[in-house]
């Protein structure tokens, strides 16, 4: 990581919200930069090069939506969604749009940093990603596509261990049902969300230590799943 | 025949034709409307020809498939090529389908009995007598003065007079009477029905031949007048109840008249009942009626559920007090109306009521399609309000709870980390937060207080400018840097008023004064009085309502819509000021802009009470 402080720019017609997330992400360590519309957030991305971005979706100026596109198109680096649970379908979209996750109007700073902490690792992951991924006994390689359990081998299925690499490959943050449904069934099955019921549901007896209580994928409920190690 | 192709029944109409009977005219008319209900369209063609007029229809319209039926009575004429033969030699171009006739004897009309003998008014031929006997009086007197008068001439005045007063028959009846009186009387040998003279033989036929055909032309002539004159009569009267019916506001208003139509038009009283969950109620009576005996009811559901007459006078519920018919619109059954059967005499009279029934279920039925969109648009409106409302909460909830959240843990979290100034200015936030929070649910609670009746007031004597006073010192916190501007007459007549609910009226006023207007800006809050009224005006100079709004600035969650305006408040401040204002008996109006295109004044007069506290000391 380069020597500066990382920057963080914070989008969000709030003021109130400024007042405490400045503090909030100055003390962690970051270093703050506010935009009150989507217009000067873009702004701002294309001056500042922040190295994470945190975008409200209710901003007055623009759709929330229509705003990530516009910065997708020429930013790269990892972007946190701030949502209500009204505007479900709206959070969903803009996490299949690229955004990388997402946090839920009340939140506690606690809660966003560290889904901004994670965001971040993935980014950093995905420049020098490793081939080989154990988490406790269990193994992951992904060169030789074997996943192993204390060194006895796991017999997973191609669409099983497709699903189980880009959960992985997500690092922590979530991954909506229809990224994996493309990804794994091919873009004519995105809204077969019951393929994903059954299959994380194998995957989960195959891989997890104990199946009813998950400690390796997480689930979003009505957005996705989450790759907890 | 092609699937979902359109169709068309063509009726043609010849005006030299004898009118048809009523039977045969309603059946016609039955077949039109079950045309138009089975999705056809029906078109009423003229023309003398009925091959000629069908089949330049056909031509015109591109009509390839002809559909007749054939009739299975027996020819009249022999001689005379039947519909079928003629319509084959003469079209061109489009398939003929011949539809046989169904062997039972039920599908024929009943032909009725020839009403028009049995019914011969005698009067009419007493008075022909009458004349004939006139006839010959003057005959006799002329004969006496003077011998070559051509007294034939004097019948056929008689024969004329009661053509032209009495009518085709009475007419028939002179001419045949005056040729035989004037052969008795006046024809030598007289007082014989013989003729003595071979040219009065030539007389006499020519006589009776010239008084047949006066009396038969002079008396149609005059039964065809009165028919055009009837006919008139009625369609201004059906004109007339088709105008009432349309001005008809509303289902219940519409059966209305349509009951008051029928009883003027059978002379009888008269009854309409409409559907109403799966059952008929009696909506309208003319005179009026609080209820049907059951078996009417029966009668009348039976009318409803089969959609032909029943009750008196029919084959159904025959003991019923009513004739119950129903009211068939052009998609459903509107109804049924009910009319006392000894009212309907005439054939004109039936026509007339089959033509106010039509009406009048084609008027109900667009009072309910009416009533159907009125309801969709008012289940719209009150969605809209409640997503509205959804948002608003969730906003306006969520927002100060995330900054209270936020900053809590933020300080729990951070806290040893960070300044003093800013530990403090996030506890700051925090109260500011919780208050916003709690003035909101404090909204709330208002709206739902007003809104479900339960707000009570108490009336007390207040001066205004206390009240104002508490009000501004209430929002003094918020104000900034702004500036109040006090211009409070020295004496001002105290009002009536709950002073609770004025300072929250006020407060939410000054609120949104402070909320739309800059920072610096000044805030004027004056009071004065007139002869009737104590007002009070509260101005800011923030950018003003433009006045396609300012009559909605007082409906809730009405907050104007830009960019700037979130985080203001629910758009609940000014609704309740109203419902406050409003039940202590007073007034509430905005005015925008106020001055340099900038501005909003809201002002509130209170009634002054008759007897003011001064005068009652």
């Amino acid at each position: 990581m380069s020597a500066h402080k990382p920057r963080v720019l914070v989008i969000d017609d709030e003021p109130q919200i400024h007042r405490f997330l400045g503090p909030a992400l100055e003390a962690a360590g970051y270093e703050h930069v506010r935009a009150e519309t989507a217009t000067e957030g873009l702004r701002e991305i294309a001056r500042k090069a922040p190295d994470a971005v945190v975008l409200d979706l209710g901003l007055p100026d623009m759709d929330g939506k229509q705003a990530l596109e516009k910065a997708r198109a020429f930013y790269d680096g990892p972007i946190l969604i701030l949502s209500a649970r009204d505007r479900e379908t709206e959070k969903i979209d803009a996490l299949d749009l690229g955004a990388d996750d997402y946090v839920e109007k009340p939140f506690g700073v606690g809660e966003l940093l560290a889904r901004l902490r994670v965001a971040m690792r993935h980014r950093l992951q995905r420049v020098g990603a490793a081939p080989i991924i154990e988490v406790g006994d269990l193994k992951i390689d992904m060169i030789k596509r074997l996943v192993s359990r204390a060194g006895a081998p796991l017999h997973l299925s191609p669409k099983e261990y497709d699903l189980l690499v880009q959960l992985v490959e997500g690092g922590g943050k979530v991954v909506t049902h229809r990224q994996l449904l493309t990804a794994v069934w091919g873009p004519a099955h995105t809204e077969d969300v019951q393929y994903l019921r059954v299959f994380i549901a194998q995957l989960r007896q195959k891989i997890e230590p104990d199946p009813a209580v998950p400690t390796l994928i997480a689930t979003e409920p009505g957005v996705g799943y989450r790759w907890l190690a | 025949m092609m699937m979902d192709a359109p169709w068309v029944v063509a009726h043609v109409e010849r005006p030299n034709a004898p009118a048809p009977s009523p039977t045969a005219s309603a059946r016609l008319n039955d077949a039109l409307k079950l045309a138009e209900q089975l999705g056809g369209s029906t078109v009423v063609l003229t023309g003398d020809d009925l091959v000629t007029s069908t089949l330049d229809y056909a031509r015109l319209n591109n009509v390839t498939q002809i559909v007749v039926g054939k009739s299975s009575h027996p020819r009249r004429n022999p001689f005379r090529k039947t519909l079928i033969t003629s319509l084959l030699e003469a079209s061109k171009g489009a398939a003929l389908h011949v539809i046989t006739e169904q062997a039972e004897a039920e599908a024929v009309a009943p032909r009725p009995a020839r009403r028009s003998l049995a019914s011969w008014p005698w009067a009419g031929q007493l008075g022909a007598l009458g004349l004939v006997g006139l006839s010959t009086a003057v005959a006799f007197l002329t004969d006496r003065i003077s011998d070559d008068a051509n007294l034939a001439m004097f019948f056929m005045l008689g024969v004329l007079a009661s053509g032209l007063t009495l009518g085709l028959w009475p007419a028939l009846t002179a001419a045949a009477v005056s040729a035989f009186v004037y052969n008795f009387f006046f024809l030598d040998p007289r007082l014989t029905i013989w003729i003595g003279h071979p040219a009065d033989v030539l007389t006499f036929a020519v006589f009776f031949v010239a008084a047949l055909i006066t009396g038969w032309l002079t008396g149609r002539v005059r039964d065809q007048g009165r028919a055009v004159s009837r006919r008139a009569a009625a369609v201004a009267a059906l004109l007339a109840a088709s105008r009432r019916l349309s001005s008809a506001v509303g289902h219940e208003a519409a059966a209305q008249v349509l009951a008051e139509q029928l009883a003027a038009a059978t002379n009888g009283a008269a009854v309409v009942l409409t559907p109403s969950d799966d059952d008929i109620v009696l909506t309208a009576a003319t005179p009026a009626l609080e209820a049907l005996p059951s078996v009417d009811l029966a009668a009348a559901r039976w009318a409803w559920e089969k959609g032909e007459p029943a009750g008196a006078g029919t084959g159904t519920l025959p003991n019923s007090a009513w004739t119950f018919r129903p009211l068939q619109g052009g998609r459903a059954r509107a109804g049924v109306a009910g009319v006392e059967p000894h009212a309907v005499h005439a054939e004109e009279d039936e026509r007339f009521v089959g033509a106010l029934l039509d009406q009048g279920a084609v008027a109900l039925e667009r009072a309910e399609f009416a009533a159907q969109a009125a309801d969709a648009q008012a289940l719209l409106r009150s969605d809209r309000l409640r997503s509205a409302l959804l948002n608003s909460v969730s906003h306006d909830l969520r927002t100060p709870l995330s900054t209270v959240l936020g900053s809590v843990t933020t300080l729990l979290d951070y806290g040893k980390s960070l300044d003093k100034a800013v530990q403090r200015d996030l506890m700051l936030s925090i109260r500011e937060e919780a208050e916003r929070l709690n003035r909101y649910v404090g909204d709330l609670l208002d709206m739902t207080r007003l809104e479900g009746g339960a707000l009570v007031t108490r009336r007390e004597w207040v001066d205004l400018r206390d009240v104002l006073g508490a009000a501004v010192d209430r929002v003094t916190r918020r104000l900034e840097s702004r500036q109040v501007v006090r211009d409070f007459p020295p004496e001002l007549t105290m009002v009536k008023a709950d002073p609770s609910l004025l300072e929250q009226a006020l407060v939410n006023i000054l609120e949104n004064a402070i909320a739309y207007s800059q920072d610096g800006s000044r805030i004027e809050v004056a009071a004065y009085e007139d002869r009737a009224n104590v007002v009070i005006a509260i101005e800011d100079e923030g950018r003003g309502i433009p006045t396609a709004q300012l009559e909605q600035v007082f409906e809730k969650f009405r907050r104007m819509e830009e960019s700037t305006d979130r985080g203001k408040g629910a758009g609940l401040g000014l609704a309740i000021s109203k419902g406050f204002v409003e039940a202590m008996g007073g007034r509430i109006a905005a005015a925008s802009p106020i001055h340099d295109g900038r501005g909003t004044r809201i002002l509130i007069s209170l009634p002054k009470e008759r007897q003011t506290p001064e005068q009652l000391l």
